[in-house]
C-alpha cells in the first residue's frame, strides 16, 4: 500500500467547524430564550449543569482559542490593552476582556452571551480566578470560585472531599439563583456521556502510536474544542465516534499525517493556536510529526497518568471532584513527569518540545526543571521554545525554527 | 541580596534557626512558637546582584520577587536555612517548591519543605474554614517531626504576643511616616526589616526609632500627599526621589510593608482560631483571592482616610495578580478624582530608575498645581 502525506481532514474538519458553530448558536439562542447563563473555567465540572433543566455554560478560555486559531487573538487583545489590561497578562484574558468591552465585535462568534454567574477553578491557574473578577466587578455578576488544592503528589482524599463540598455548594448556588431544580441522575447520566467520549478520545489519541503516526497532535488540538463545550452530551459521543472511524479508515487508505516520518516528536504546553498550520506544515517538510502532548494526553486521566480515569457508576459529585487534576496545569513537577515518561514510551517518542509561554505561567515555570530530568532519566533530546498560545505578537518564527532544526539534529546525532 | 544574606549569616552565627519562608503573610508567629526564627523572603531586590542561579531554573518571565527568592534559597539556603515553609499564591508560586527543593540535592542537601494550601475561598465558609483548620493542624505535625518537641499553647502565646506588639509598633512607624516625622526611605527601610529581622530585634529597633521621632516632634509643612501601592517598595534611589520631591506618602497598601504587618489578630494559644482571624481579617491583596471583593473598598478608605492626593503604583513586572486589578482601580480612583501613576519595577538588575524618577517629579508637579487649582 503507498503512503501518502494527504491526510485529509477535509470531512473531520467539516464537521467539527459545524459541531463549534452550532455549539456557539445553540449557545446563543438559549441565552435569548431565558437560559440561566454559566461563565466556567475549563476545568469546572460541567456535568454539574446537566442536572437542572436550563442551565447553559460558555468556556471564555475556549472562546479566546477559537479567536486565536482564526487569527483575530492578538486584535481583540489590543482591546483590552488600550482599557489599561497590561500585555503581560496571559493572552487568552486579554482577548477574552477586549471581546467582552467591545460586545463581542470581532469575534468569529460574535462572543459569549452575557453570564448569569461566573465559576473559575483555580487548579488550572489563579490567573482565571483574577480574570473573572474583572467581569464579576464590571457587570456585577456573582463570581464562584472553585479552590483546588495543588497537587505536588497525588489528590488527597481530604482535598477530594474539600473539593466535593464545593461542588456541592456549586450545586445550591445555581440552584438558588437560576430558581431551578436540580436532579442528580441527570448529572450521573452526563458524566457516563463524558466518560464514554474520554475513552474515544484515548482511543483517538491511541492512534499515534502506529508508525507512521495516524494523527498529529495539531488534530487533537483543535479536536479538543467539542470536549469543552459538549461535556456529558450524546452529540459529543457521536462525534468523536465518527472520528475515531473516519481516522482509522484513513490510516487503512495509507494516508497519514506525515507519511514520510522521520520525527516523532512530544508537545508539552498549550497548543499553539496562531501557529498551527504553519508549524505543522514546516515540521512536516522535514519529516517531523509532533504525534503527542501534554496538553491532550492529560484529558481524563489522574494526576501522573495518561490512562483513563473511568466512571463506574459512584457519586458523580465525588467522581467529578477526584478528576478535577486532570490538566497539567494543576499538577506538581514529579507528576507532570511521570505522566510525560509513560507517554514518551506509549507513544514511542524521540524527542520533547518544551513550549515555553510567557502567557502561561503555570504551564511554564517548571520546564527548565522538568526538562532537564526528563532527559537525565529517559535519556531523550529535548528544546525549550519560546511562544504564546494566543497572541501572534509575542512569536518569533524564525527563532524557534531554527532551534527545532538543531533539535532534530540532536535527534540524528542520538541515533547515531 | 548581599546585605540579607549578610543579615542571615549573622543570625546563623548567633545561633538563629531559620525558616525560609514565603510568600508573604506566612504563619510567622507559629514558627516563632517552634523556635524558629522566621525569615519571609520577599523583596529581596534593592540588593539584588546577580540571578545566576536562578537563571538556570526560571525563565525570566517570572517576576522579580520570584526569581530574587529563588536566587536567595538555592545560593544560600544550604548553609543557611533549617526549613522552608511555603503556601499557594499565585501561580508563579506554586510551581516554585519542587524547583527550590530540586535544586538543592545539587549541592548535596535537602532542604526540609513545609507546604500547605490557604483556601482561596471566603474563611466565612465551614468549608473553608475547616480545611485551613486541618492544614494548620497538618503544618503543626510536620514541625513538631521536624523539631521533636510538642507544640506548647503557652509558647504560642507569647509569639502572638510579639507580633502583636510589632504591628502596633509597625502601625505608629507608618503614622511617622506620615505626618513626616520620618522620610518614607527611611520608614520604608526599617519596616521592610520585619521581614528579616527577627521579631524581638525589629520591636527592639521599631520603639528606638518612634523615640527619635517624638523627640524630632511634629512636622508643620503642608505636604502633598501620596498613597502608595505594589507588591515591593520601591528601590532605595526611587524611594529617596520621594521624599526629594517633596511627596509624602501618607498612606500605604504595598504588599510587603502594610499589607504584611497591617493586622495581627489578639494574642492567642490557639493555632487554629488566632490562623482563621488572621487570614479572615487581614488586609485585603490581589494574592488572596477572597478578599478581592473587599479590595477596591479598603484603597478608597485608605485613600479617603489620608486625604491623598494621588495613588503611585509601583507594579512588579509580570504579577498577574495585581494588574488585573488596576484599570479597575484606575478608573474609580479618576472617578474619584484622585490622579494615579504607574511605574514598573523589573528585577533589580536590570532596573532603571532614571526614567521613573523623571515621571515621579511631573506627577508631583501635576498635584501641586491641581492643588493650587492651576488648568
Ligand atoms: S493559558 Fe495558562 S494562564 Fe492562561 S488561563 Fe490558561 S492556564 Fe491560565
Ligand atoms: S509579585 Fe505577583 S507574580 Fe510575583 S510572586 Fe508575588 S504575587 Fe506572584
Amino acid at each position: 500500500m503507498a503512503m501518502t502525506s494527504t491526510f485529509s481532514k477535509r470531512a473531520a474538519g467539516q464537521r467539527l467547524t459545524q459541531f463549534v458553530i452550532e455549539d456557539a448558536m445553540r449557545l446563543r439562542q438559549r441565552a435569548n430564550e431565558g437560559a440561566f447563563v454559566v461563565w466556567i473555567g475549563v476545568a469546572v465540572p460541567a456535568e454539574l449543569f446537566a442536572g437542572f433543566d436550563n442551565v447553559v455554560y460558555a468556556v471564555p478560555e475556549s472562546h479566546a482559542a477559537l479567536c486565536a486559531a482564526k487569527g483575530v487573538g492578538a486584535q481583540q487583545a489590543e482591546k483590552a490593552e488600550r482599557l489599561g489590561y497590561s500585555t503581560d497578562l496571559c493572552s487568552y484574558a486579554r482577548i477574552d476582556l477586549g471581546t467582552a468591552f467591545d460586545g463581542g465585535n470581532g469575534s468569529p462568534i460574535f462572543g459569549l452571551p452575557r453570564p448569569d454567574l461566573l465559576v473559575s477553578d483555580n487548579n488550572n491557574c489563579a490567573l482565571l480566578c483574577k480574570w473573572f473578577d474583572v467581569h464579576h466587578r464590571e457587570w456585577g455578576v456573582p463570581h464562584v470560585v472553585l479552590d483546588v488544592p495543588f497537587c505536588y503528589e497525588r489528590q488527597q482524599p481530604a482535598d477530594t472531599a474539600y473539593i466535593a463540598a464545593q461542588l456541592r455548594d456549586l450545586v445550591d448556588t445555581v440552584a438558588q439563583l437560576s430558581g431551578q431544580r436540580f436532579e442528580i441522575d441527570r448529572v450521573r447520566e452526563a458524566v457516563k456521556h463524558s466518560c464514554a467520549a474520554l475513552q474515544l478520545w484515548k482511543q483517538f489519541l491511541d492512534l499515534a502510536r502506529d508508525r507512521p503516526a495516524g494523527i498529529s497532535a495539531f488534530d487533537s488540538f483543535v479536536q479538543m474544542a467539542p470536549i469543552v463545550s459538549a461535556r456529558g452530551s450524546e452529540r459529543l459521543v457521536a462525534h468523536l465516534q465518527r472520528l475515531v472511524e473516519e481516522t482509522r479508515q484513513q490510516i487503512a487508505r495509507g494516508e497519514f499525517p506525515v507519511a514520510d516520518e522521520r520525527y516523532r516528536l512530544l508537545w508539552d504546553g498549550i497548543a499553539p493556536w496562531p501557529q498551527l498550520r504553519k508549524m505543522f506544515g514546516r515540521l512536516a517538510a522535514q519529516g517531523a510529526n509532533v504525534i503527542s502532548a501534554s496538553y491532550t494526553y492529560c484529558i481524563g486521566s489522574l494526576e501522573g497518568e495518561i490512562a483513563l480515569f473511568a466512571y463506574h457508576g459512584e457519586e458523580p459529585i465525588d467522581y467529578l471532584a477526584r478528576l478535577q487534576n486532570a490538566t497539567v496545569c494543576p499538577q506538581g513537577m514529579a507528576l507532570r513527569i511521570a505522566a510525560m515518561r509513560r507517554a514518551i514510551s506509549h507513544y514511542d517518542v524521540d524527542g520533547v518540545i518544551f513550549a515555553s509561554n510567557r502567557s502561561c505561567k503555570v504551564y511554564s515555570l517548571m520546564q527548565i526543571d522538568q526538562m532537564r530530568r526528563i532527559r537525565e532519566a529517559v535519556p531523550i533530546p529535548c528544546v525549550m521554545i519560546d511562544v504564546d498560545h494566543a497572541d501572534a505578537r509575542k512569536y518569533a518564527e524564525e527563532a524557534v525554527f531554527s532551534r527545532l532544526e538543531a533539535f532534530l539534529e540532536s535527534i540524528d546525532d542520538a541515533r547515531a | 541580596m548581599v546585605a540579607v544574606v549578610h543579615t542571615l549569616h549573622r543570625l546563623r552565627k548567633a545561633g538563629h534557626r531559620i525558616a525560609g519562608c514565603f510568600p508573604l503573610y506566612p504563619p510567622t508567629a507559629l514558627l516563632h512558637a517552634f523556635g524558629f526564627t522566621p525569615v519571609v523572603l520577599w523583596g529581596l531586590g534593592s540588593d539584588a546582584a546577580e540571578l545566576r542561579q536562578s537563571d538556570r531554573h526560571l525563565q525570566p518571565f517570572a517576576c522579580a520577587v520570584a526569581r530574587e527568592l529563588s536566587e536567595c534559597l538555592i545560593s544560600a539556603g544550604q548553609t543557611t536555612f533549617d526549613a522552608v515553609v511555603s503556601y499557594n499564591a499565585c501561580d508563579t508560586l506554586r510551581n516554585l517548591p519542587e524547583i527550590l527543593q530540586a535544586a538543592s540535592p545539587e549541592s548535596g542537601r535537602s532542604l526540609p519543605l513545609l507546604q500547605f494550601h490557604l483556601p482561596a475561598i471566603p474563611l466565612e465558609r465551614t468549608v473553608a474554614r475547616s480545611y485551613l483548620e486541618r492544614n494548620i493542624e497538618k503544618l503543626i505535625a510536620m514541625l513538631e517531626t521536624l523539631t521533636r518537641s510538642a507544640f506548647s499553647s503557652r509558647q504560642f502565646f507569647a509569639s502572638t504576643t510579639l507580633y502583636l506588639t510589632q504591628h502596633r509598633l509597625a502601625i505608629a512607624l507608618e503614622d511617622a511616616v506620615g505626618s513626616g516625622q520620618i522620610s518614607f526611605a527611611a520608614g520604608a527601610e526599617l519596616l521592610q526589616l520585619a521581614h528579616i529581622l527577627p521579631v524581638e530585634e525589629h520591636i527592639a529597633r521599631l520603639r528606638e526609632q518612634l523615640a527619635a521621632c517624638a523627640d524630632r516632634g511634629a512636622v508643620h509643612a503642608e505636604p502633598t500627599r501620596v498613597m502608595i501601592s505594589g507588591i515591593v517598595p520601591p528601590p532605595v534611589a526611587l524611594a529617596d526621589a520621594i521624599d526629594a520631591i517633596g511627596l509624602r506618602v501618607v498612606a500605604n497598601d504595598i504588599a510587603s510593608l502594610h499589607r504584611s504587618y497591617g493586622y495581627a489578630p489578639a494574642a492567642s494559644d490557639n493555632p487554629l482560631a488566632y490562623y482563621c482571624d488572621y487570614y479572615l481579617n487581614r488586609p485585603a491583596c490581589p494574592t488572596i483571592s477572597a478578599s478581592a471583593d473587599r479590595r477596591l473598598v479598603e484603597i478608597k478608605r485608605l485613600i479617603n482616610k489620608s486625604r491623598s492626593q494621588g495613588l503611585i503604583f509601583l507594579g512588579t513586572k509580570f504579577c498577574e495578580y495585581e494588574y488585573f486589578e488596576l484599570p479597575q482601580l484606575e478608573r474609580m480612583l479618576r472617578a474619584e478624582g484622585i490622579p494615579t501613576l504607574r511605574i514598573e519595577l523589573a528585577a533589580a538588575t536590570t532596573a532603571d530608575s532614571g526614567a521613573s524618577q523623571l515621571r515621579l517629579e511631573a506627577f508631583a508637579e501635576m498635584l501641586r498645581q491641581s492643588e493650587h487649582g492651576d488648568d
